[in-house]
């Protein structure tokens, strides 16, 4: 097995707001414990509004007000030591960032500045991080770059206007691997591009992934491209891991009803019976449901789910889940 | 070359018609008001006590009614308004008579233009510059009580705001004048004791634009660099890892620059209708305080005057924006 790369401990980050005086708190990542490894592809799925984009701020160790660490531990593992996130000053996050840890945010339609060309932009990202180059070194690398990525070179002298969507997409990922990291965190990558340059864009993720042989963590909603990249697979529910397990597993055995309704969402070949999608909405992080968070949306919801919590426990190597349903907590499997 | 055709060209055929129908509209609306200029002109000599033949009279009438170009229809003097007014002549002032407008007019601008370009100048600077840092910097102590500064000061009227400093600095502890643009019989000249006597008088009205303007121009930049700040662009910077001077620099006051460059640009055209408040309570010798006096005599060919001026000035100051918009923001191009 690989080594980890990536801890998390018992994690907890809310938002907390001040609403005309009274508190609210937003349970968006609520005891999550991750072990990431170094060269593998880790998907995190789970509806709208379940915390993805949470927990990869949090892991990406951007906690900014109102956001807050309430409780665990983030370790990055640089240079196979742990180092505890917390304890890193702003400096040295940022010396972090792009170097070990790089982001590829959501919709980059927005993502790049506006006023300034790609060239410029490439700038600012090499001479944060490499120091002792001339202007000129620093844009040959930036082309030498973006040419090994099999994009054109030409678009460093575009506006980011001047681009199409994926093609904007395609940059933002192009300058998460600039640095050669050693974990690339996506969120959201593909949402709002059309199915082709979807493709496109999540093959050059694994292009970058496959050379690097770094890891990537990556966020999406949508189940078939996960199938398709991921090595491992958690599945988020209500700021929780509900079932964690090998991308086989998760789509060939998946034990979580939760995680069930996901899976049957999905189109398959020659399976014309209409696809059912999960009944109800999500809860609020606000005002969790008692127990299980799943309960009232779970057609096997029993007594003891709307009192307790169930644990995350191991099936077999690799397989977690927390279920009441499953693995003997309760008596038998589902 | 197609810039030239499809967007140059009309643009500066625009900027003609704006100004033609601008002036034209000045030459109507004084004609239109109640006063009679000629006639209050009789009035005001019948006031001093002399009394006149009915035939003088209707010379005196004649004579006034040719000086002032109120001769013939409106059309007429329409014609021989544009005539006069190719030739660079505003024509004399009705109630400084004989003093030509030009010279009413040249002898305010330096007055107007000194203090109202250095205080637009300096509004424009400090007022983006702090609340830039305020904006980026919003959750620290300093930025809410500059905030809260602003909150109080940006709501007064200007007049109270400008008679409260009267009151305190010139009249309770008197570091300043009362009134003028400089000590009464000063002699316009280039020495020190002249330019000195000049700062002292303006101080004052500059105070009072500065701190006011300031406070608008804080608060806008302030909201601006906020919402800027939290747009993804300048997050992903940030977790790029780019450097934070960088960031502030190019990718936060840089975006949050460009409407405030527009109201730069329309705040220095509107410089040549003069601060009249600040005239009227400083009794600063500019532009505004000519306008004010012209309006209230009827005072034709002085309102026609400066108004031409603030015509040109508007019109030439938007302009400039959009002629210089895409240098400053490259979304926006001209084909």
């Amino acid at each position: 097995m690989n080594e980890t790369i990536l801890r998390t401990e018992g994690l907890k980050t809310f938002y907390i707001l001040d609403v005309f005086g009274t508190q609210k708190v937003v349970k968006a990542v609520n005891n999550i414990n991750l072990d990431i490894r170094t060269n593998e592809v880790y998907g995190i799925a789970g509806e709208s509004g379940c915390g993805k984009t949470t927990l990869l701020k949090a892991l990406a160790a951007a906690i900014e007000p109102p956001l807050r660490l309430v409780d665990g531990y983030i370790f990055y593992y640089v240079d196979g030591k742990p180092v505890d996130v917390s304890t890193l000053s702003p400096e040295a996050k940022r010396k972090l960032r792009l170097d070990y840890i790089a982001y590829v945010p959501q919709g980059s339609m927005s993502a790049l500045n506006p006023v300034i060309k790609l060239k410029e932009t490439y700038r600012d990202f090499i001479e944060s991080h490499v120091s002792g180059k001339t202007k000129e070194e620093t844009v040959a690398m930036a082309e030498q770059h973006i040419t090994e990525l099999g994009l054109p070179p030409k678009i460093l002298e575009a506006y980011p206007h001047q681009l199409s969507g994926g093609m904007r997409q395609r940059v933002t990922i192009a300058l998460a691997a600039l640095m050669k990291p050693a974990i690339i965190i996506a969120d959201e990558p593909t949402t709002a591009l059309d199915v082709v340059v979807q493709r496109g864009v999540v093959q050059l993720l694994m292009d970058i992934q496959k050379k690097l042989k770094n890891t990537i963590i990556l966020v999406t909603h949508d189940m078939g491209v996960q199938a398709n990249i991921a090595d491992r697979v958690g599945i988020m529910y209500a700021g929780k891991i509900v079932e964690e397990s090998t991308t086989e597993k998760i789509y060939g055995d998946p034990q979580h009803p939760y995680t069930k309704f996901l899976i049957n969402s999905l189109p398959q070949f020659g399976d014309k019976s209409p696809r059912q999608s999960v009944p109800g909405s999500p809860p609020s992080l606000i005002d969790l449901p008692s127990g299980c968070a799943f309960h009232p949306r779970c057609p096997h919801a029993m007594g003891i789910c709307a009192e307790q919590t169930p644990e995350l426990i191991t099936l077999d190597t690799d397989h977690k889940v927390a279920c009441w349903l499953v693995g003997g907590q309760h008596g038998k499997t589902a | 070359m197609t810039f030239v055709k499809r967007y140059l060209i009309p643009r500066l055929i625009q900027y003609v018609l704006v100004i033609w129908l601008g002036i034209t509209v000045v030459f109507l609306i004084p004609r239109i008001t109640p006063n009679d200029p000629v006639m209050r002109m009789i009035d005001q000599m019948q006031a001093r006590g002399s009394t006149l033949e009915p035939g003088t009279m209707d010379a005196i009438i004649r004579d006034l009614t040719q000086m002032y170009g109120l001769e013939g229809s409106w059309l007429d003097q329409y014609w021989a308004f544009w005539g006069r007014l190719f030739r660079g002549d505003l024509g004399v002032s009705f109630f400084q008579f004989p003093t030509r407008v030009n010279k009413l007019i040249f002898t305010a601008m330096p007055w107007t233009l000194g203090l109202l370009l250095t205080t637009t100048a300096i509004t424009w600077t400090l007022g983006n510059i702090i609340g830039g840092l305020a904006g980026y910097y919003s959750r620290k102590g300093w930025s809410r009580i500059l905030d809260a500064v602003a909150m109080v000061v940006r709501p007064l009227p200007y007049y109270i705001f400008a008679f409260m400093l009267l009151l305190i600095f010139a009249y309770v502890v008197r570091w300043f004048p009362i009134t003028g643009g400089a000590s009464l019989g000063a002699i316009p000249t280039f020495t020190w004791a002249f330019i000195k006597d000049v700062l002292w008088h303006s101080a004052l009205p500059a105070i009072s634009l500065i701190v006011l303007g300031g406070a608008v121009t804080f608060q806008t930049m302030k909201l601006l660099v906020q919402n800027i700040n939290a747009e993804n662009f300048v997050q992903y910077a940030k977790l790029g890892g780019v450097k934070e001077n960088r960031i502030v620099g190019k990718y936060v006051i840089r975006n949050a620059l460009l409407p405030q460059i527009t109201g730069l640009a329309l705040g220095l055209g509107q410089i040549f209708s003069g601060a009249l408040i600040t005239e009227i309570v400083y009794g600063y010798p500019g532009l505004g305080m000519l306008l004010y006096r012209a309006i209230v005599n009827g005072d034709y060919n002085l309102i026609m005057g400066i108004t031409i001026f603030s015509i040109f000035g508007i019109t030439t100051a938007i302009l400039i924006v959009d002629l210089t918009y895409p240098l400053f923001d490259p979304r926006v191009r001209y084909t």
